[in-house]
């Protein structure tokens, strides 16, 4: 059974030598080998995942001594049935998507490569086979998103996640190096084990190894999955073909979560790091967010919805909840997928039908049908307060007695409690016909946000980390002082609920700001439209390198 | 004395000012045969004379080195010219190479690290010509859109340049990495330093397959041959074998 870690990807490299080797003589039929070979692959990861469920996993298989180590654990397991299945359908949308295309043999290829290294990066157990996966994935991605060659725009957006995905490649050597020095082996397990006994072994500017290495580590999942400031590639991709896009989107930009799961038993001696985390992630969650909002353009908002997303997942890191973050990677990474794969329908759709719905006079009048209303807000607010109490108490009841005295769980359903009661907002502004079936979908939503955030994270907790000791360790690396931890609850609570007073005053009597607000409106808008001018700020100091090199060889000679 | 032969090998393990040496000799030197032995020879030459006097590098000279090859590293980015960026990149690589004689590593080993480096710098310069023999000249931005006119020239061109700038399954990814394993206890910050060397490697690497493969179609040249691409092959499959050899090492 250990060789079936080997094949998952073994198949896909396979297939693209094959490939390569025969696109001359198979022509477009080669494509179906690569499908063929990544549902052959998709099954066997499904094979290893019920094994991992059935108790029966714990798989392991050594290439060589102290590297090429592949691993069989429930996380690499859960993430090779992610990476598998998503590849398949993007393999299986390819086909036609693709076939008009010069450079068909070729993108199966990349495509095949891509995916062996996603599989190889989450079953390694050594840091330099993770290292070289982590690598290879970001060259690869370079060369997919630049598969038009004809086109310089392609390239040049796809040199930005290149350079960026190189800046993660250096930092995760780096705590490479440190974790190989402070331990002394390349193996993961070993390394884990040698961290348990002795934790605060000093590295460098008397921190401890295990808090560089964090560092290091952070640093590298911030570059992967487009933390602020490290994240104007993402929306930038575009030019790159669709079926990459939806790839990139839902199995590679969040290898940034993986990785800290990966190294979980680092983290949880670093707390800085993990508070850190959190900042960042909180950072990148809003801005992303408010960036979405700005945009026109279908994949660009995508672009952006998956920063907010990749956010959210490394606060969801940052507050502890590690398992959770797993869970939301492989939720984003289906719906983002499916929205890129499907982008190109809706454009389609919309140049035929725009879908902005008449007025209501229009309706009433014209149309005879009966006036849509709004559901009443007294309702809405009851809900709001209702639900989260609600799962309060059933979680209380099903999952844990000790659920109140995580902060982490405190933390996510208090953003669960926001979230849903930010769709309840959006929604009380809706006006339907049947404002019943409104309310029920409402309350239905709000439920599954809510559940979502509490009982799926705990099957997801005990299913990648069954040590409860090991649970409560993650736990309390995250948590902060209790009293700075109510104040920032009872402040962040208090923002949130007058926001919402005022816009719904705002929106009821239909008052706007004065001149200096409208003022202060429109320069804000200005900064979201220029991207708080990040990308100048990296084109400009680009320039002056390139510059100051052109300087330099002129002053030398050129020799 | 022992100094004097330091500065002596700083020409064949090239430090700026004496790196120029070695860029006006490779700039001057047309024939490709002669600029390939030159790339083959001219670290070894160094490394001979290192280990001929029993010398070690005074610490000093580790800086030095390094702020060398991060010289030549950020040059190597404004450049257009093939052949110069060889040799650049060149001098930046083989620069680093003074901070695996302070770890001790036997005079074999180091060779092989020079070797490790030279081969796809030679191999490089080999493509380099024939762009010179096809357009007249080894520019970039000048034509352009070698994917489409030479489709297999271009993916030999993709896999030199990514074994140049240490990508992992080519030997100069794990000499970088050894490299920053070595330095990061003593002197983090040469780690760090390394690390922006690398990164600037990347980037001149992305800029010369931009300048060379990308754009529509200019002209109707010859592609690669059969038994040139076969060679090329089986060149770069010898350079992934040898990594082996590294990870050995490094394990």
């Amino acid at each position: 059974m250990d060789k079936l870690i080997a094949l998952v990807p073994a198949i896909p490299v396979a297939s693209a030598i094959l490939i390569q080797l025969m696109a001359g003589r198979m022509q477009r039929r080669m494509a179906w080998l690569s499908v063929l070979a990544t549902a052959l692959t998709f099954l066997i990861t499904v094979v290893i995942l019920a094994l991992e469920l059935a108790g029966e996993g714990g798989f392991q298989l050594s290439l060589a001594d102290g590297w090429g180590i592949l691993i069989s654990d429930p996380l690499s397991a859960i993430m090779g049935v992610l990476i598998a299945g998503i590849s398949f359908i993007v393999h299986l949308y390819s086909i036609r998507y693709m076939s008009e295309e010069p450079g068909y043999a070729r993108f199966f290829v990349l495509l095949d490569l891509m995916t062996a290294s996603l599989l190889v990066l989450v079953a390694a157990a050594d840091l330099l086979s993770l290292l070289m996966a982590w690598h290879a994935i970001g060259v690869l991605l370079y060369f997919l998103l630049g598969f038009d060659t004809q086109r310089q725009s392609t390239f040049r957006y796809a040199f930005w996640t290149f350079i960026t995905y190189r800046l993660g490649d250096i930092a995760l050597i780096l705590a490479a190096a440190v974790l190989y020095h402070a331990y002394g082996s390349w193996r993961l397990d070993e390394i884990f084990a040698a961290i348990q006994a002795e934790p605060q072994v000093m590295s460098l500017l008397g921190l401890s190894a295990t808090t560089v290495a964090a560092g290091f580590l952070a640093l590298g999942a911030f570059a992967r999955s487009a933390q602020f400031l490290l994240h104007n590639w993402l929306p930038y991709t575009m030019d790159g073909p669709t079926p990459v896009s939806a790839l990139m989107h839902a199995g590679i930009v969040n290898a940034g979560g993986f990785l800290i799961n990966r190294f979980a038993p680092v983290f949880v001696h670093s707390s800085d790091i993990l508070h850190l985390l959190f900042i960042v992630g909180l950072v990148t969650a809003v801005i992303g967010s408010v960036l979405m909002l700005t945009q026109n353009d279908i994949k660009k908002a995508l672009g952006y919805s998956t920063m907010g997303q990749m956010g959210f997942m490394i606060m969801e890191l940052g507050v502890g909840a590690f398992s959770l973050a797993i869970y939301h990677l492989i939720a984003h990474g289906l719906f983002k997928g499916t929205l890129f794969l499907g982008a190109g329908g809706v454009i389609g759709d919309a140049r035929r039908d725009d879908g902005v719905p008449k007025d209501d006079i229009y309706t009433f009048v014209v149309e005879r049908r009966s006036a849509r209303r709004r559901p009443p807000w007294l309702i809405m607010a009851i809900i709001t307060l209702a639900i989260p109490a609600l799962v309060l108490f059933v979680a209380h009841w099903a999952v844990s007695s000790e659920f109140y005295h995580q902060q982490g769980a405190v933390v996510l359903l208090f953003f669960g409690w926001v979230t849903g009661a930010q769709l309840i907002f959006a929604t009380y502004r809706m006006r339907s016909e049947n404002s019943g079936r409104l309310l029920a979908l409402i309350l239905f939503s709000f439920t599954v946000v809510v559940v979502g955030y509490t009982l799926i994270s705990h099957v997801f907790e005990l299913f990648l980390y069954p040590d409860a000791a090991f649970r409560s360790l993650i736990h309390s690396a995250s948590s902060i002082d209790v009293l700075w931890f109510d104040i920032l609850i009872v402040i962040t609570t208090i923002v949130i609920v007058v926001g919402w007073l005022r816009t719904y005053y705002a929106q009821r009597n239909g008052k706007r700001g004065g001149l200096l607000a409208g003022r202060l409106w429109l320069s804000f808008y200005t900064l979201i439209s220029r991207e708080f001018y990040v990308a100048d700020i990296y084109a400009w100091f680009a320039r002056q390198l390139l510059r100051l090199a052109e300087r330099l060889n002129i002053w030398l000679r050129w020799v | 004395m022992n100094d004097m032969l330091i500065l002596v090998a700083a020409v064949f393990l090239p430090l700026f000012p004496f790196s120029m040496l070695f860029n006006a000799l490779h700039s001057g030197l047309r024939p490709p045969i002669l600029r390939a032995l030159l790339l083959l020879l001219w670290p070894q030459v160094g490394l001979l004379i290192i280990d001929h006097n029993g010398l070690t590098p005074p610490g000093w000279l580790l800086a030095w080195a390094v702020l060398s090859s991060l010289l030549y590293a950020l040059r190597a980015l404004a450049l257009r010219e093939v052949g110069m960026w060889i040799g650049f990149l060149a001098t930046s690589s083989w620069a680093l190479i003074w901070l695996m004689l302070d770890q001790g590593l036997g005079a074999e080993r180091l060779a092989r690290v020079a070797l490790g480096i030279s081969v796809p710098l030679v191999m490089l310069s080999i493509l380099a010509a024939g762009l010179e023999r096809r357009f007249g000249a080894a520019y970039l931005g000048l034509y352009g859109g070698l994917a489409q006119s030479m489709p297999r020239f271009a993916i030999m061109l993709v896999l030199v340049v990514l074994a140049v700038i240490a990508t992992p399954l080519f030997p100069g990814f794990f000499a970088m990495l050894s490299m920053m394993i070595a330095t990061m206890p003593s002197a983090p910050l040469l780690a760090v330093a390394i690390g922006v060397i690398w990164l600037l490697w990347s980037w001149a690497g992305a800029r010369l397959l931009q300048g060379l493969i990308v754009g529509p179609k200019t002209q109707a040249v010859d592609d690669l041959g059969g038994l040139g691409l076969g060679l090329y092959i089986l060149l770069l499959a010898a350079l992934i074998a040898s990594s082996g050899y590294w990870l050995e090492a490094i394990v």
